[in-house]
């Protein structure tokens, strides 16, 4: 993806429909009064929409140009944010649609039953680590690289859900704004992603060598 | 949860009330569980060690997802394209995109 075809028709057409146009040409107080909000508002999660960008992207040159397509969205449509509401969550869903919109897919759908049957497969995870002596690889090693690699091979309905929730520490019904879905189904997402992400950082520990408590004693 | 998972899990000598902290656990440590329910669940755990070590180890697990926040921040190359992005845009408080 390029800043070029980030730079679209597209937006062009939304600021014609949203008459956002105008707003170049409004007074110098109008101006002035949205650039203070935006300021005061938007721009203090621009760290925070670009790690949800690169999460997403997975490419550090992609998530660049979703993060300055999103605030360039959010400041042309400044009009349509609500003042009071919650600025991140807004700018949070104007990016992922961006993202969406630059991999011209529809929202993906993922029909999951239940996501007890993975909490429940979960706590088999845990019973396997247990028997391992892993019970305490979170404790004992450090997983971050590792987590941050399972992350970004995690599929984007169950990353999406993973990030909000977990590392940007939004609500079940936040995440569920952002990502456009129900809250079961961010639960559903949010409970796979952790299992899958469970199961493979065992199994990392168990590629790394990892010398259980029991082992380390002898 | 369909009965025989529930009898298989019950089988390997966790209780009932084992086996709902094992559903629940995430809503609870999300904080997206009713009070009633919480406070059942936090009395089981008090009582039952296993479910306790459970929850700990699943603490764990999320303290290191969320401890992925640090140090990803926008890199100060982005900040500066986006700085002139919305000054291209007429943007007044464009030069605030860069880290103060």
């Amino acid at each position: 993806m390029t800043a070029a075809t980030l730079a679209t028709p597209e937006l062009n057409g939304d600021l014609s429909a949203a008459g956002v146009a105008f707003d170049l040409s409004d007074t110098n107080g109008a101006a002035t009064s949205r650039d203070t909000e935006f300021e005061r508002d938007a721009l203090p999660w621009l760290d925070d929409v670009y790690r949800f960008a690169l999460s997403l992207t997975r490419d550090e040159s992609d998530a660049d140009d979703v993060v300055q397509e999103t605030f360039l969205r959010a400041y042309r449509s400044w009009h349509t944010f609500i003042p009071g509401t919650d600025c991140r969550r807004w700018l949070f869903t104007i990016c992922r649609n961006v993202f969406l919109r630059s991999r011209e897919r529809q929202r993906p759908t993922v029909d999951l039953e239940d996501g007890e049957q993975d909490a429940v497969a979960a706590g088999s995870v845990y019973a396997a680590a247990r028997e391992r002596g892993y019970d305490d690889i979170y404790a004992r090693l450090d997983l971050a690289p590792a987590l941050r690699d399972a992350v970004d091979e995690l599929a984007e309905p169950f990353r999406s859900a993973v990030i909000l929730v977990d590392v940007e520490d939004m609500s079940y019904e936040t995440a569920a704004q952002v990502m456009g879905v129900p809250i079961g189904t961010v639960r559903s997402r949010l409970f796979r992603g952790r299992r899958l992400l469970q199961e493979r950082l065992l199994t990392v520990a168990e590629d790394m060598g990892f010398v259980t408590s029991a082992e380390a004693a002898r | 949860m369909t009965t025989s998972t529930r009898a298989r899990l019950e089988g390997l000598g966790l209780s009932a009330s084992c086996v709902e902290v094992m559903q629940h656990l995430w809503d609870f440590l999300d904080e997206e569980i009713t009070p009633d329910s919480a406070r059942r669940l936090g009395a089981h755990m008090k009582e039952c060690e296993h479910c306790r070590n459970y929850s700990d180890y699943q603490s764990c697990f999320f303290d290191a997802l969320a401890k992925l926040k640090a140090n990803l921040d926008a890199p100060s190359e982005l900040r500066d394209k986006l700085a002139s992005t919305l000054k291209r845009e007429g943007c007044g408080c464009w030069d605030k995109a860069r880290k103060s």
